[in-house]
C-alpha cells in the first residue's frame, strides 16, 4: 500500500485575528492532548464522548494519537505555551466499523475559549479532503441534539442531517467524499 | 399567515385576546379581588381564604417584603411550598411588591436548591419548615438573605392550625431539625406587613414576573424568563379558551398539581381570573386524605396529568366520588394515554381535555376545544393570539401533513433563558418561533399531533428529566466507570428512568447506588430500572456512546452491538 503524504503544517488566521497552527497529530501530544480534555468543560465532554467522562482512556489515546496511515488521520490545532504548546482544537476520522473500508466516522472538539473563530470549519473541511485521499466514500458522524453550533457548521459544509430511528438524542450527519 | 385552525374554536372563544387588558398579574389580582370580594379563593384542608382575605394578606405581605425586608422591583424571591394557602398569599405578595417569584419543588435536594438559587441569584426564600433543613445545608454557598419560615397549618383557624402543626411535627415527624439564623415567620410577617403600607410598583408587561426553572440538555436546570406580560397573556387566552363551560364566580376547580409547576400556576391563575374557588391538594399522593378532599367538594373543574388521572380511576374509593357536577377534566404536562382517555370519559362523563405547552410559553399554547365529546388524541389547535408551525430541518414550514418540529409564536412566549444567551439563541429560529424540540404534524383543519420527541428528555409525570443530569450524579459516585439514561415506557408515569451502569467497583450494589442518587436527585428523577453491565457500554469506533443500544435489557455484548449484521446503521 502506498503511504499518503505527509501533512505540512499550515498557520491559519482565525477570524478573529488570532493565529493557530494546524497540523497532524503526533505521538508526542499525548500530554498535550489530557490537558486540553481537563480544560474542556462537562458540556464539551459529554457532545464529544456522549457521556460524562473524568478522563481520558490511556489506550484509546495512545491509539489516537498514532493513526493507522491511510486508513486514520487526526490533526491538532495549536498556539504557543510556556511549556511549548497548548492543543485548542483536535479531530479525527476512523473507519467506522472495522474492516469498512467505505464510511469513516469523524469527530471534531474545539476549546471553548476559541469557539466560533472558524477552527472547527477548518478541521472539518481538512478532514473531508484527507478521508477523500484515503478513498473512503462517506463520511459520517454523531451529534447530539443539543449540539446546534456543530449541526449547523455540518449543514454549511454540505452534511445531510438525519434523526436516528430509536434514539433522539443524537442526529446521524453524513457526506459523500 | 392563515390559521384554518380557527374553524374548530367553539362559539364563544375569540381568535385574538385582549392582551392591553391587564398591565401586569397585579392587575389580575386587583381585578378579581374587586369583582369576587367574598367568594372563596382558595380552600386548603376545608379552610377558605375568600378574594378579599387574599387581597389583604398578600398586601400585607408585599408591604413586609418592602418595607421590613427592604427588597426592590426585580429582586427574585424563592417560593419553596407545597399546595398550601400560603402559597397564593406569597405569590401575589411577592408580584405585588414588583418582584420575581422563582418557584422552587419542595422536594428538591441540597444540590438542586443550591443550583437554583445560586442561578436564580434569588435574595429571599419561603420556605415550609418542613424542608427548612435542606435550605439550612446550602444557604451558605447562596445570596439568600432573608427567610421566611412557615408551618403547614400557619393560615388555619386558631384551633385547626394548633393541631396541623402539632401533627405534622409531632406525630408524623415531618419536620426534621433545622437552624437558619434571623428567620422570621410567616404569621409575623403578616402581622407586621400589616402595620406597613405598600408602595405601588407601577409594573409593565416587560417586567420580569416569574423566573421558571427548567431542565435542560446540559444538565443543568436553566430559568425561563416569563414576564408579566407573557403571563397575563397567557391567564388570559385560557380563561377564554375555557369559557364555552364555565361561569365567572360559579366554578370550584381541584388543583392538585404543585402549583411550583408552571401548568399547575397558570391554571390556577386562570381560575382565579373567573373567580373560581380553587381548591388545593397539597399532596395527591396521599390518596385517602386526596378522595376525602374530592367526596367533600361539588367541584367543577379539575386539571392534572396522565399519571394522576390513572391514580384516581384505580383508587378503591373513587366510586364513592361525586362527578356529576363536574364540566371540565384539563389534562397537561405529559401524553394522555389513550386507555386512560376512555376509562375517564366512562366514570366521569366528561372527556380528559388534553392540552400542550411548554414552560418556555408559559405553558399552554395548543389544546383541545373544551367541547370535545371525546378524547382527540391529538393535543388539539393554537390558542387565540397563538401560531404554530411544522419546521423542517431548513426552518421553513413542511408540507401539510408532514412530520417537523412544532414551532410557536404568541404574546406567552418567554423572553429567554436567565442570564443564558447562548441557549436562548438555540431555542429559537431566526424569524423568532419557539422551538418546542417536539416532532409532529398538523392536518387541514389546523389539529396538532406529536410523533416524537426531538430533544433528549425524559418526561415522568410530566417533569422532565434530562439523562446528562442523572448520568452526571451517576459517574459522581467513586464506584461508577460508565453510565447511560434512557427513558423506557411506564405504565403509571408514561415514561421511567433507566440507567445502565458499568461498575469500577463490583461490590457495587443497586441499593448502595440508588442511595447515593437519593442524596442529588429528586423523587421524579430517580432511576426505576438499575441495569449492571460487565462489559464496556456501546460505543462507535470513534469512541461516542450509543444511547439506542441502552434501550434493550437482553442485549449481547458491547462489542457485537457495535457489529451489526444488517446494512450500518446507526448501532
Amino acid at each position: 500500500m502506498k503511504l499518503p503524504a505527509r501533512y505540512r503544517p499550515r498557520r491559519i488566521v482565525l477570524r478573529d485575528g488570532r493565529e493557530v497552527t494546524l497540523r497532524a497529530i503526533a505521538e508526542t501530544d499525548a500530554a498535550e492532548i489530557v490537558q486540553a480534555f481537563e480544560r474542556l468543560s462537562a458540556e464539551s465532554r459529554y457532545s464529544r464522548f456522549m457521556q460524562h467522562k473524568k478522563r481520558i482512556n490511556e489506550v484509546a489515546l495512545q491509539r489516537g494519537v498514532r493513526p493507522q496511515p491511510g486508513r486514520e488521520f487526526a490533526f491538532v490545532v495549536t498556539i504557543p505555551a510556556p511549556d511549548g504548546i497548548d492543543i485548542v482544537g483536535a479531530a479525527q476520522y476512523l473507519a467506522a466499523e472495522q474492516g469498512n473500508a467505505e464510511t469513516c466516522e469523524f469527530a471534531i472538539t474545539v476549546a471553548e475559549d476559541w469557539r466560533g473563530s472558524g477552527i472547527a470549519r477548518h478541521l472539518l473541511a481538512s478532514l473531508l479532503r484527507r478521508a477523500r485521499r484515503d478513498g473512503y466514500k462517506t463520511m459520517e458522524g454523531w451529534v447530539t441534539a443539543a449540539n446546534t453550533s456543530m449541526l449547523m457548521l455540518a449543514r454549511k459544509l454540505h452534511f445531510k442531517v438525519e434523526p436516528v430511528p430509536g434514539d433522539a438524542t443524537v442526529l446521524r450527519v453524513q457526506h459523500a467524499l | 399567515m392563515q390559521k384554518p385552525w380557527l374553524v374548530q374554536y367553539p362559539p364563544g372563544v375569540p381568535a385574538e385576546i385582549d392582551i392591553e387588558q391587564f398591565a401586569s398579574l397585579k392587575a389580575v389580582l386587583a381585578s378579581s379581588c374587586a369583582r369576587f370580594a367574598d367568594l372563596p379563593a382558595f380552600n386548603s384542608m376545608g379552610a377558605v381564604l375568600t378574594y378579599r382575605q387574599l387581597d389583604e394578606a398578600s398586601r400585607a405581605f408585599a408591604a413586609w417584603l418592602q418595607q421590613v425586608a427592604q427588597l426592590r422591583r426585580g429582586d427574585r424571591v424563592a417560593l419553596m411550598l407545597p399546595n398550601l394557602l400560603q402559597y397564593p398569599v406569597a405569590l401575589f405578595g411577592v408580584l405585588r411588591a414588583g418582584m420575581v417569584v422563582v418557584n422552587v419543588n419542595p422536594l428538591y435536594t441540597p444540590r438542586e436548591l443550591e443550583h437554583q438559587l445560586k442561578d436564580s441569584g434569588a435574595t429571599a426564600i419561603v420556605v415550609l419548615e418542613n424542608f427548612a433543613h435542606t435550605l439550612e445545608q446550602v444557604i451558605k454557598a447562596t445570596s439568600v438573605r432573608t427567610v421566611i419560615t412557615t408551618q403547614a397549618g400557619d393560615l388555619l383557624p386558631p384551633l385547626k392550625r394548633l393541631l396541623t402543626n402539632f401533627v405534622v411535627k409531632q406525630v408524623r415527624k415531618q419536620v426534621p431539625p433545622w437552624r437558619l439564623a434571623g428567620a422570621v415567620g410567616f404569621r409575623q410577617v403578616l402581622a407586621i406587613g400589616r402595620e406597613h403600607t405598600l408602595d405601588d410598583v407601577p409594573l409593565t408587561r416587560d417586567d420580569l414576573a416569574f423566573l421558571q426553572y427548567t431542565g435542560g440538555t446540559t444538565g443543568v436546570a436553566k430559568g425561563t424568563m416569563l414576564t408579566h406580560g407573557n403571563m397575563v397573556a397567557n391567564v388570559l387566552q385560557v380563561a377564554a379558551w375555557m369559557s364555552p363551560n364555565l361561569i365567572d364566580g360559579e366554578e370550584i376547580v381541584v388543583i392538585p398539581l404543585p402549583l411550583y409547576h408552571v401548568f399547575a400556576l397558570t391554571g390556577c391563575l386562570s381560575f382565579f381570573s373567573k373567580g373560581a374557588q380553587i381548591v388545593l391538594i397539597a399532596n395527591p399522593r396521599d390518596m385517602p386524605a386526596f378522595l376525602k378532599a374530592l367526596r367533600q367538594t361539588r367541584f367543577t373543574a379539575i386539571i392534572g396529568v396522565n399519571t394522576l388521572f390513572r391514580a384516581m380511576l384505580d383508587a378503591p374509593g373513587f366510586v364513592d366520588v361525586d362527578l356529576r357536577p363536574l364540566k371540565l377534566a384539563v389534562a397537561g404536562g405529559m401524553a394522555v394515554q389513550h386507555v386512560i382517555a376512555h376509562r375517564w370519559k366512562e366514570r366521569a362523563g366528561v372527556p380528559l381535555v388534553e392540552c400542550y405547552g411548554l414552560t418556555e410559553s408559559a405553558p399552554v399554547a395548543i389544546a383541545n376545544p373544551v367541547t370535545i365529546q371525546e378524547w382527540s388524541g391529538q393535543i388539539g389547535v393554537p390558542l387565540p393570539s397563538t401560531d404554530a408551525a411544522v419546521l423542517g430541518d431548513d426552518d421553513k414550514p413542511v408540507a401539510l401533513g408532514q412530520v417537523g418540529e412544532i414551532c410557536l409564536l404568541g404574546p406567552q412566549v418567554m423572553k429567554g433563558y436567565w442570564n443564558r444567551p447562548e441557549e436562548t439563541a438555540k431555542v429559537f429560529t431566526a424569524n423568532g418561533w419557539l422551538r418546542t424540540g417536539d416532532m409532529g404534524l398538523m392536518d387541514e383543519r389546523g389539529g396538532i399531533r406529536i410523533t416524537d420527541r426531538k430533544k433528549d428528555m425524559i418526561v415522568v409525570s410530566g417533569f422532565k428529566v434530562f439523562p446528562n443530569e442523572v448520568e452526571d450524579v451517576l459517574t459522581m459516585h467513586p464506584g461508577v466507570l460508565e453510565a447511560g439514561a434512557i427513558g423506557v415506557p411506564d405504565d403509571r408515569s408514561g415514561e421511567a428512568v433507566k440507567v445502565v451502569v458499568v461498575r469500577k467497583d463490583p461490590a457495587l450494589t443497586e441499593a448502595q447506588l440508588l442511595a447515593h442518587c437519593k442524596q442529588h436527585l429528586t423523587g421524579y428523577k430517580m432511576p426505576r430500572i438499575v441495569e449492571f453491565r460487565n462489559e464496556p457500554l456501546p460505543k462507535t469506533n470513534i469512541g461516542k456512546i450509543l444511547r439506542r443500544e441502552l434501550r434493550d435489557a437482553s442485549h449481547p455484548t458491547g462489542a457485537q452491538a457495535m457489529q451489526p449484521a444488517v446494512a450500518r446503521g446507526p448501532a
